[in-house]
């Protein structure tokens, strides 16, 4: 009997608890508006399409000094060849990172801000690839009308966004949204891939792993079970 | 057995005694259940913390220098692991899955101590040990958390060594040896990599120590009870050895299901704001150390007074080391103390609650929620001593 009202008594603690934290959970995941969900796809046409989208649009302010001009032929998910690589890079050493031609300072004194390296920023955003998707098809009018079009985001923490709509100049009927949106898809993927770009490798081992301790934890169960079979309990 | 190389070195160092009384003749109780198996397994986890960490560190750069496009050498340095050395995603992530593994089996280890009252006579060193061995490895995470030097990682550290500075008279001083100036920069990474490499050293040796106790007082078991050795015990060899591999497929199943498809899990092991590079200009919005430090930080947080919390903080973990002389139970196993038994299940759930807290942004109400839950983490505590006046506990099993 007293033990069953302890226990009652637990419950209700863990229970109240939970209602309390449920609210706060929520907040906390959340951080504001919801995000687009992106489709990002890490196969090699939405990658490569992603890169063309990078080095056409991003790279004029942006770098992603980590990924190299080898890495875009080594990448098997990239695969470029060799001649298209040499046809980006110019006289850009092969060892070279994608590096944009756009000092800091004269981004600074332009924009009031250094563009941020995109190497990580797939990982470097809660969200990740939605929230680099919502973000590039985000821009709307000001409903106060006190920030100027083009550096009003409905995604960016504050709205007022220092970058101006990269993929504006694509237009705003229909057609031209249903391509700013596979273009913002296509860039978000590649930025995802190049966050982590051994992610596919490290899927494709992990399962392998994975099959293999199945297989060794069971036998060591059975070894376990054969072993201690005579030991009596009590 | 004895054959020629066996017999030479056994005649010079008694290793066939040592084999005998430490493996296949050391007696372990019987009834031991799955809760013993995370000894092991931490065991298993500092030596791949260690042989990891040797591989990171041939190509780590503790340097806090720029570099293009806002970085560090030391950013760069992992981010080339992570990319460039074969294979070194997967050590990296084998190295930073395992710090919070390493913690998720400690604190079941030390659960398990707590509810089968394994820290009570004879056996009180063995835990005082442990507890030695806790701080040290909360340290090293501490410690190895700054060296991507990401924005957790500076403002971690910034927060933390912080604390220091409320401590009366030698504060300031206490500060800036920790961080080798006035703020977190170049210095303070170079002598949190020299300590994130001591640590693990440190940790050795006294879980040598720890493992040397435990054989001279012989395990705890869930009843709680003493041993007849002859009749209550089976050799640790073949029969745990074959246990414990047991549990090391069923940990390796989890850990590898992490490295391999959950590196970050969720923020939960890598926070995102530390894929973004230290900048000592700008405060990450909420800054909160990694899951297993957070109950500490939330009793930190939990009072106004810096100098308090410290304090308190500090109360937190030191109070384990008496936790064997309060408890003046002579009952060791919380199955046969009931009063016991509810209170280090609420003393568990106000660690989770603690933990959630200190993970989460500061709001009105979990400074409530983390209020009462370290009344309750102290209160277990406080309640300890007195309890065994008025708790019947239950007949214990056996021949005692």
């Amino acid at each position: 009997m007293r033990g069953m009202m302890m226990k009652t008594l637990r419950f209700s603690l863990i229970a109240g608890l939970m209602l309390v934290m449920a609210p706060a959970m929520a907040s906390a995941s959340g951080g504001g508006v919801a995000l687009k969900h992106a489709e990002i796809s890490l196969d090699q046409e939405t990658i490569k399409a992603g890169l063309t989208v990078f080095t056409d649009v991003c790279m004029g302010c942006h770098s992603a000094k980590y990924v190299t001009y080898r890495n875009l032929m080594d990448y098997p998910e990239i695969g470029l060849t060799r001649e298209e690589v040499d046809d980006l890079r110019g006289s850009n050493s092969l060892m070279e990172g994608l590096k944009t031609e756009l000092a800091p300072e004269d981004a600074a004194e332009s924009y009031g801000v250094v563009p941020p390296d995109l190497s990580v920023i797939a990982r470097a955003r809660r969200g990740g690839g939605d929230y680099l998707y919502s973000l590039l098809t985000g821009y709307e009018e000001d409903p106060d009308g006190k920030v100027e079009d083009g550096n009003y985001n409905h995604f960016f923490p504050g709205n007022r966004i220092a970058m101006p709509d990269p993929l504006a100049w694509l237009g705003h009927d229909d057609d031209e949204t249903a391509e700013l949106e596979k273009q913002a898809r296509d860039v978000s993927s590649f930025l995802v891939f190049i966050g982590d770009p051994h992610q596919l490798e490290r899927k494709r081992l992990g399962r392998w792993v994975m099959g293999f301790l199945v297989l060794l934890t069971f036998v060591l169960w059975m070894l376990k079970k054969e072993v201690w079979k005579d030991v009596k309990k009590h | 057995m004895k054959t020629g190389l066996f017999k030479w070195v056994d005649d010079r160092t008694g290793l066939e005694g040592i084999i005998k009384s430490q493996l296949t003749e050391y007696p372990v109780p019987k009834n031991l259940n799955y809760m013993w198996n995370f000894g092991s397994l931490a065991l298993l986890v500092l030596v791949l913390q260690i042989l990891t960490g040797i591989f990171l560190v041939m190509y780590y750069k503790p340097d806090a220098s720029l570099t293009y496009g806002g970085y560090t050498v030391a950013f760069d340095s992992v981010e080339r692991i992570m990319r460039d050395i074969n294979f070194g995603w997967l050590i990296r992530y084998m190295h930073a899955v395992g710090a919070s593994a390493f913690f998720v089996v400690v604190y079941m280890h030390i659960g398990r101590g707590l509810y089968y009252g394994s820290y009570k006579g004879p056996r009180e060193l063995l835990w005082i040990i442990g507890v030695v061995i806790l701080l040290i490895m909360q340290g090293a995470a501490f410690f190895g958390y700054l060296l991507p030097w990401g924005q957790m990682s500076f403002w971690g550290a910034t927060v933390i060594t912080n604390l220091f500075g409320a401590v009366p008279v030698l504060g300031e001083y206490l500060q800036q040896v920790l961080r080798g100036g006035f703020a977190v920069g170049d210095p303070t990474l170079n002598r949190f990599f020299s300590l994130h490499y001591l640590f693990p050293l440190l940790l050795a040796a006294i879980v040598g120590g720890h493992i040397h106790a435990l054989h001279v007082v012989h395990s705890n078991n869930p009843d709680g009870v003493d041993i007849d050795h002859e009749k209550d015990t089976i050799p640790f060899h073949p029969y745990y050895t074959v246990k414990d591999a047991f549990g090391v497929g069923v940990f390796l199943l989890g850990y590898c299901y992490f490295v391999f498809f959950q590196p970050e899990a969720w923020g939960y092991f890598i926070e995102v704001d530390n894929f973004v590079p230290a900048n000592n200009l700008q405060t990450p919005a909420h800054i909160a150390p990694v899951w297993y430090l957070t109950p500490w930080y939330t009793i930190l947080r939990t009072f106004e007074n810096k100098l308090l919390g410290v304090a308190m903080m500090g109360a937190s973990l030191a109070i384990l080391f008496v936790l064997p002389f309060l408890d003046r139970s002579k009952v060791r196993s919380a199955r046969y103390r009931p009063v016991f038994r509810q209170m280090v299940i609420l003393f568990f759930i106000s660690v989770v609650v603690l933990g959630y807290c200190g993970h989460s942004a500061p709001t009105a109400t979990l400074a409530i929620v983390g209020t009462i839950a370290t009344c309750v983490y102290f209160g277990f505590f406080l309640l300890l001593p007195f309890v065994h006046k008025f708790e019947k506990t239950k007949p214990l099993p056996g021949g005692e």
